[in-house]
């Protein structure tokens, strides 16, 4: 299990890498699922099935296609020329965004290593411990979560729905 | 009831006796002369102002007339350019011709008095080189748009072996290649609106929901459809310029080709238009042979339209089940024909042969076998709530469009008007049957299929009517021009040996004139419009099919509506490509 | 050892046997349409046409490997292998009989669902790799789709969950066998998952993807040999798996009258026996299911799943979860 667990983790730490390097738009979004697939099967590793299976129907199966729907929706290509990516690559923009970076992974290096849990197969967690802590522990939390994804929901429709009356306009001018 | 001649006397009285020559012809179709600068004013005028308006725009064609010597009563023309308007009110047809020079061979459009003026007028200028001054798009129709020369001029060729070799050189393949090239501003079409960049997508020539060679163009933003052009044409034959070459008995099996779902319902046009040219009256017995014969192909025309327009929205099996009753309808066509989907059977003056034997029993097993049938499909295709839900309110026009844009048939029918040529204007018979003429409300892809299923059982009533009323006597007309001849006189006496050896050998001699004949065909209104000049072959053949005028329609009839609407819109129509093309 | 030996056996012989129950439901269901169409179907190539499949396959070999110069490669080539990866691991959690099972997993359930999700992949991307407008129209159908059907599909199975208080598909067989089959408390829910499976599959009624009077042939347009053959197989292994589902989830799995046999391997072979030959009644329901149903239209379809089916198959949940709460 702890040699899965190395596996996936470099799995995803690749595809992730290849996310943001890749200039056709798909590709990208493959990559994304192929990433989110491995931290499902990291997940496994850890013992938490439940959340492995969520993490696959939810987030690889359902908000990537999204994704690639609006992709092939719009029907976006590569671009013509990655100048204006080109220009984000120049030192000036990255070498501060990196620094954080390489700081925040110390942190997370030197906690993992204080800390002295080492990686191994987790303790057996089962939906329905999920659903206890869920609903019992953390419920406030959750309830929370959903009011702002609600708020998100009715704000996108909103947005949504003020392209209509424009376009409807556009058709008759 | 208005009378029928007036309209020449009112014509005259409103816009003066000298601006019309008047023609007589053989079909009795008031037919006048009319300059071209008083064109735009009568037809206006008749379209809406006159008594029992000329609503329809039933055909409009040319003649090519350099070359013919039999024209009197006719002013100096070389190019003539016929309008034919159909009355409801007065039941009447009226014909408009305007003659022009070879020099100066242009006229006024008039298609913004008539919209469905637009492809007839193409077509006249496709074939003839004749400019309509002010219409909005007067490109080829028909031939490729790289295509030298008006086929149906005399001086263009009939067949290919006048053409020399075809050859195709790089730079003309080049060039074919770039006129291929779809840009949407050549067909009056925009890339994109202000919110959204439309997609263009091309429905066809091979395409498994057109049922042909017909290739439609699509604009869609998303799955909708903004606006559409079928491009036509990859099925034309040039029908009209072999009925030029082709001896007047040699051109019937090209009939049959036209709509070649709908048989011998096709000669019969074509027939009945050279029995008017050649003053032939049929017996009755061959009046009711046809008549029975034309229903049942109306029948086997009908089904493939059911089967394959379930198939269209997606029913998988009704198909089949329709196909395997047509092979029905097939087996006495075999038995009484010889052929089966194109038997050429009618002939001038008569048919083939008589009927065999039996042939009553073969038929009144079918006629008493189908009803059942047709009350399964009923269940299983237009009680569907999934089919309803898919062809109710998709592809609708008003009784007012239709009429516009000369629709006739089930499409018009489903509009609430019912106008039936059999029952309107009785031809080859038809007055002495009991049938009724099934009208529907709303003109909807849904509405087109009811009154189709139930023209289905009207035929069956005929058919029975046919064979229990079947008259005695002979399958062919005593006439001279009958072809071929009765054989039986022949070796009694000279005359008859003679006209019968120049009939077979040279195809008889039809004497000079016009006759136009349209019929309630398969489809809709089928009409062979035919000028002699006392030949053994035709002058000139028009050919009016309803598929060409109802192809026209689908831009009108599918804008705002989904890729799948359009499928069912095209099942719904019920068309052919050969019909549209010729 | 002797435990891994046993469960390569299982997989083996699931590949394999899904992967010939595949061209004999090809085989079925051409002659059971024909059957239903008043004509003979495929009946010339060895007994009753069964070599006719072989023929296809054969053709399907030898025929060229087209890739359009249009196309996306990469995309176009990983496109048919999604759809079978995913339906035949998917399999991995099916309990053919007691203990016959690739893994008994706990969130065997989900795993389905989640293996079905993946599923949406294969079609969405060879129409978008395609490079070609019918193609695209065909993901973008099925993708639409597959995201709307599949919200259902897991909240329809929630009612059986509810009831057996278990996603492992081995328990919840073992709990209708000392219950009752599911198929009669949770009748709509399995209505609902059955008319989402057909989604799933995109068979008849929901082959929007792949209509072939609109979009010739939708998202596989532009496929041939091998790789259309995969879409095929896919197809058809995608049927298998909901059948199997079905079986599994309504109808009792394994369970039926052993004829007294009641130990070894002949009881499990007995037991095996009865999940195949339900399977079998729902793959006949899938070809029937074809032979009579009118396609919808796309919007009618995606309507039908977000207003008529998710309401259902919340209300189903609601209905099943007071029930059982008020029996406690």
């Amino acid at each position: 299990m702890t040699i899965a667990f190395y596996v996936a983790s470099a799995v995803a730490l690749f595809a992730t890498l290849m996310v943001v390097t890749r200039r056709n738009p798909v590709h990208a979004v493959l990559y994304l699922m192929v990433s989110l697939l491995a931290v499902a099967v990291v997940f496994f590793t850890l013992g938490a099935h439940f959340a492995a299976a969520l993490e696959v129907i939810i987030y690889a199966g359902a908000i990537i296609v999204l994704f690639v729907f609006m992709i092939m929706l719009l029907n976006i290509g590569p671009p013509p020329s990655t100048r204006q990516e080109s220009l984000l690559l120049t030192p000036g923009i990255w070498v501060g965004p990196s620094a954080l970076s390489v700081l925040l992974a110390g942190l997370f290096l030197y906690v993992i290593l204080a800390g002295g849990r080492s990686v191994q197969a987790g303790s057996y967690v089962d939906a329905k411990t999920v659903g206890i802590s869920m609903f019992e522990i953390y419920f406030l939390g959750v309830e929370l979560a959903s009011m702002i994804l609600l708020a998100g929901l009715v704000g996108a429709y909103h947005l949504g729905k003020r392209d209509l009356p424009d376009e409807a306009e556009g058709g008759n001018g | 009831m208005i009378d029928r001649l007036d309209i020449v006397a009112e014509l005259g009285s409103r816009f003066g006796h000298e601006t019309f020559q008047v023609q007589p012809t053989r079909d009795e179709i008031p037919t006048l002369w009319v300059s071209r600068d008083k064109l735009r004013e009568v037809v206006g005028y008749l379209k809406t102002d006159a008594p029992g308006p000329y609503k329809m725009l039933y055909d409009l064609t040319a003649i090519d007339e350099r070359t013919r010597t039999h024209r009197p009563d006719q002013p100096a023309s070389d190019f003539t350019v016929v309008h034919h308007l159909l009355s409801f009110d007065r039941n009447q047809d009226l014909r408009l011709k305007v003659a022009l020079s070879e020099t100066d061979l242009r006229l006024p459009s008039i298609t913004d008095i008539w919209e469905s003026a637009s492809w007839c007028e193409r077509e006249v200028y496709d074939m003839f080189g004749i400019k309509f001054e002010g219409h909005p798009h007067l490109y080829r129709l028909l031939m490729p748009r790289t295509w030298k020369g008006h086929p149906l001029r005399k001086e263009h060729p009939a067949r290919a072996t006048e053409m020399g070799p075809f050859q195709l050189p790089d730079e003309k393949q080049d060039a074919e290649q770039e006129a291929l090239h779809f840009r949407p501003e050549e067909w009056g079409m925009k890339r994109e609106s202000e919110t959204s960049e439309f997609m263009f997508l091309n429905l066809g020539p091979q395409h498994p929901g057109t049922h042909g060679v017909l290739r439609i163009i699509l604009q869609l933003d998303g799955e909708e459809i903004v606006d559409c052009v079928p491009e036509i044409g990859f099925h034309h034959r040039g029908a009209e310029k072999m009925g030029e070459r082709q001896s007047w008995h040699g051109f019937i099996p090209y009939t049959d080709r036209i709509d070649y779902l709908g048989g011998v319902m096709n000669n019969l046009p074509y027939c009945l238009a050279v029995e008017k040219l050649a003053g032939i009256q049929v017996p009755e017995r061959v009046e009711t042979i046809r008549v029975m014969m034309c229903e049942l192909f109306r029948i086997a025309s009908h089904l493939v339209w059911y089967g394959t327009f379930a198939q269209d929205v997606g029913i998988m099996s009704p198909v089949f089940f329709m196909f395997n009753d047509r092979e029905r309808i097939f087996d006495i066509v075999r038995a009484v024909c010889g052929g089966r989907m194109h038997p050429s059977w009618f002939r001038i003056g008569g048919v083939a042969q008589d009927l065999p034997n039996g042939w009553d029993k073969l038929i009144l097993d079918f006629v008493n076998y189908l009803p059942a049938r047709l009350v399964e499909w009923e269940k299983m295709v237009m009680q569907n709530r999934l089919f309803k839900a898919r062809t109710q309110g998709i592809g609708a026009y008003t009784l007012e469009q239709a009429i516009d844009w000369g629709v006739t048939g089930p499409g018009l029918r489903a509009c609430g008007c019912d106008w039936d040529f059999r029952k309107k204007r009785p031809y080859s018979g038809y007055q002495r049957f009991e049938f009724d003429i099934p009208t529907a409300t709303r003109g909807d892809c849904y509405d087109r299929g009811l009154v189709r299923a139930a023209e289905m059982e009207q035929s069956l009533r005929i058919v029975r009517q046919c064979v229990e009323n079947m008259p005695t006597g002979s399958y062919k007309a005593d006439h001279p021009l009958t072809t071929p001849p009765l054989k039986e006189k022949t070796m009694r006496d000279i005359e008859t040996l003679i006209t019968h050896f120049l009939g077979v050998s040279w195809g008889p001699v039809i004497p000079p004139g016009e006759a136009f004949v349209g019929i309630e065909a398969t489809k809709g209104n089928n009409g062979y419009y035919l000028v002699s000049d006392g030949s053994t072959m035709s002058y000139r053949t028009r050919i009016r099919t309803p598929s060409f005028r109802h192809m026209q329609m689908l831009p009108m009839m599918s804008r705002g509506a989904t890729v799948a609407d359009m499928l069912a819109i095209i099942g719904s129509i019920d068309f052919v490509l050969a019909d549209i093309d010729r | 050892m002797n435990e891994t030996l046993g469960t390569l056996l299982i997989i083996a012989f699931v590949i394999l046997g899904v992967l010939h129950v595949a061209p004999g439901l090809i085989w079925l269901e051409r002659r059971l349409l024909a059957l239903w169409q008043d004509r003979y179907g495929p009946n010339r190539v060895g007994p009753f046409g069964l070599f006719q499949v072989l023929a296809d396959a054969i053709k399907m070999f030898f025929k060229e490997d087209w890739i359009p110069p249009f196309a996306d490669k990469a995309t176009f080539i990983l496109a048919p292998c999604i759809i079978n990866v995913t339906a035949l691991t998917a399999f991995a959690v099916i309990p053919f009989a007691p203990g016959w099972s690739v893994v008994d997993m706990s969130v065997g359930l989900l795993f389905f669902l989640a293996m079905s999700s993946l599923g949406v992949y294969s079609v969405t991307l060879a129409g978008w790799a395609s490079n070609n407008k019918y193609s695209l129209l065909g993901g973008l159908r099925a993708s639409a789709q597959m995201l709307g059907y599949e919200v259902f599909m897991g909240l329809s199975l929630m009612g059986v969950v509810l009831m057996s208080g278990t996603f492992n598909l081995a328990k919840i067989v073992e709990a209708q066998q000392n219950t009752i089959w599911y198929c009669v408390p949770q009748f709509l829910g399995m209505m609902l998952f059955l008319i989402a499976g057909i989604a799933e599959t995109h068979r008849l009624p929901f082959d929007l993807p792949e209509a072939e009077a609109e979009l010739i042939a939708g998202f596989h347009s532009e496929y041939s040999s091998m790789k259309f053959g995969m879409f095929f197989i896919g197809e058809y292994i995608g049927i298998t798996l909901i059948s199997c589902l079905m079986t599994v989830l309504y109808f009792g799995g394994w369970d039926g009258p052993t004829f007294g046999i009641s130990e070894g391997l002949a009881l499990k072979l007995v037991q095996f026996g009865w999940f195949a030959a339900k399977t079998f009644v729902f793959l006949c329901l899938f070809i029937l299911l074809r032979a009579s149903f009118c396609r919808p239209r796309y919007d009618q379809l995606i309507a039908f799943g977000w207003k008529i089916m998710l309401p259902l198959s919340l209300a189903n949940l609601l209905i099943t979860g007071a029930a059982l709460l008020a029996l406690e």
